[in-house]
């Protein structure tokens, strides 16, 4: 369904012009170069309970590059019920689990519209996937969750004059995000879990610094990289040492038959780090 | 009875072999290990004991379970900090043998529709729809119940949940004494009293009323 009734924004950004000023050359910009260690994820920032009105909330912020114009990943999760499932829906004795990834309107460099388009249906059903493994759903018969999250920022680079090919590699991000938020918020929320799930992304990038050989990385931004020849979003029990949802994509190099497990470990590795921040906050929430 | 020094557990972590503790609430087993389920303190209660050394033996009685083990359970702590949003509670879902008490929707020849309100001791946060069936009101003489000699709508019914029921309704059983309904008003509107097990008196114009009425505690 179209929306018609809103007066949305421009549906892409523009950039300001810029002119050399007497004979000063206006330094090209540089793309950046990652600076972190291969196997360092960004720093990361995660508060439970920031919605009061909710049963269960939390708040995740990734740190922003140094590079100005590109903001961090910026999310809130809600978590509402258990509750009384619609007296439409058939008998269940688990636990209903539905999942709203909804990036807002000014999240990405493309404007988003109010309506949830098929990547963000996507997103959603990932997620579910991922919190379907951690959750211990026979505890609650007859009841519904819903878990909620708005993608306030989309980490994404908005001066950057070229569309960036695929924004797949964003979304990969955004889902390793929107894992380790929802299971703060779904710990939160006193909902039982096996183990505290949480995502992770490693990618296989070429840069032009390179010797034009395709290395892994950890937590990739995609736009201090030439290129992302694939790349892979894990979401991990760390304790159960179980993968509940994997999304892979990309095309690897066929000269190394390891290359695919390498990815997916990283991508565990990725989230292993991931888990670290989301145990300390919990351990912040309840003492 | 809780030991003290609580400690923080959260999801999937690991509280000890499961031949040391019984899982309590918000903990799980897996593979003979016992791990926290939810965030919150852990705490050990020890199993319940005989009040004091039995001085004389007057009955025979069989041996006590070997080795009775402690319970290990993980509670959601309440959020002192914050008075602005009142105490967070734990949501509680009725379960099969809980006794709670619910206000009753509306009456049909068959069944009385209700809305479950306090579960055991927790006042319930959603409203759960539950169903008492005609054969479910009494113990005795179920083929003459009927539910309107039974019930009214507005009256405060003490039930128990014998099943999770259909998808929307949990179903409901008064077919013991201390069971049926504990408050009810009259058709002018009054407060009433129970004066038998089959009906509520009103006060002020002396008419009497049917219902299943709870036997007082």
């Amino acid at each position: 369904m179209a929306d018609r009734r809103r007066i949305n924004g421009p549906a892409g950004a523009t950039i300001p012009p810029v002119f050399d000023e007497d004979g000063k050359q206006y330094e090209h910009k540089v793309a950046k170069i990652r600076d972190r260690a291969p196997t360092a994820i960004r720093k990361m920032f995660l508060k439970t309970g920031v919605t009061p009105s909710a049963s269960g909330s939390a708040y995740l912020e990734y740190e922003s590059s140094a590079k100005s114009g590109v903001s961090g990943l910026k999310l809130s999760c809600t978590v509402h019920g258990p509750r009384s499932l619609p007296r439409s829906s058939p008998f269940s004795p688990h636990i209903v689990l539905s999942t709203h990834v909804k990036y807002a309107p000014f999240a990405t460099k493309q404007r988003r519209g109010y309506l949830r388009d098929p990547s963000e249906r996507d997103l959603g059903t990932h997620l579910e996937t991922a919190l379907r493994g951690a959750i211990i759903a026979d505890r609650w018969p007859k009841s519904g969750v819903d878990i909620i999250i708005s993608i306030i920022e989309g980490d994404q680079d908005r001066e950057t004059s070229k569309f960036q090919g695929d924004e797949t590699w964003d979304m990969m991000n955004a889902l390793s995000g929107c894992i380790t938020v929802a299971s703060a918020a779904l710990a939160d929320a006193g909902i039982d879990c096996v183990d505290t799930v949480a995502g992770g992304v490693a990618a296989l990038v070429q840069d032009t610094s390179d010797d034009s050989t395709p290395r892994i990385v950890l937590d990739p931004i995609p736009s201090e990289h030439e290129k992302i020849l694939g790349a892979c979003c894990v979401a991990y029990l760390p304790i159960r040492d179980e993968v509940t949802n994997l999304w892979f994509k990309g095309d690897l190099p066929a000269s190394d038959i390891d290359l695919y497990t390498k990815l997916v470990e990283s991508g565990i590795q990725a989230s292993r780090n991931g888990n670290r921040v989301l145990v300390e906050c919990l351990g912040e929430t309840v003492a | 009875m809780t030991t003290s020094a609580p400690t923080l557990a959260i999801p999937g972590q690991l509280l000890g072999h499961a031949s040391k503790y019984q899982p309590g609430p918000g903990t799980h087993i897996h593979e003979s290990n016992l791990y926290a389920s939810l965030l919150g303190t852990i705490h050990v209660t020890q199993p319940a004991k005989a009040p004091g050394p039995v001085k004389r033996l007057t009955k025979i009685t069989p041996a006590p379970a070997p080795a009775e083990l402690p319970t290990i359970s993980v509670t959601v702590p309440t959020r002192s900090a914050g008075a602005e949003h009142q105490q967070k509670k734990r949501e509680v879902l009725p379960e099969v043998g809980n006794v709670v008490l619910c206000r009753v929707i509306r009456i049909t020849p068959r069944q009385a529709v209700v809305a479950i309100l306090v579960c055991g001791d927790t006042v319930l946060d959603a409203e759960w729809q539950g169903l008492i069936r005609v054969q479910d009101v009494r113990a005795t003489e179920k083929d003459r119940v009927k539910i309107y000699e039974s019930f009214r709508p507005g009256d405060i019914v003490r039930a128990e949940v014998i099943s999770l029921g259909d998808q929307a309704n949990y179903y409901l059983s008064t077919a013991r004494n201390e069971l049926g309904v504990i408050l009810a008003t009259s058709e002018a509107g009054n407060a009433m009293h129970p004066v038998n097990w089959k009906e509520y008196r009103d006060p002020e114009t002396g008419l009497l009323e049917l219902r299943k009425v709870a036997k007082p505690y």
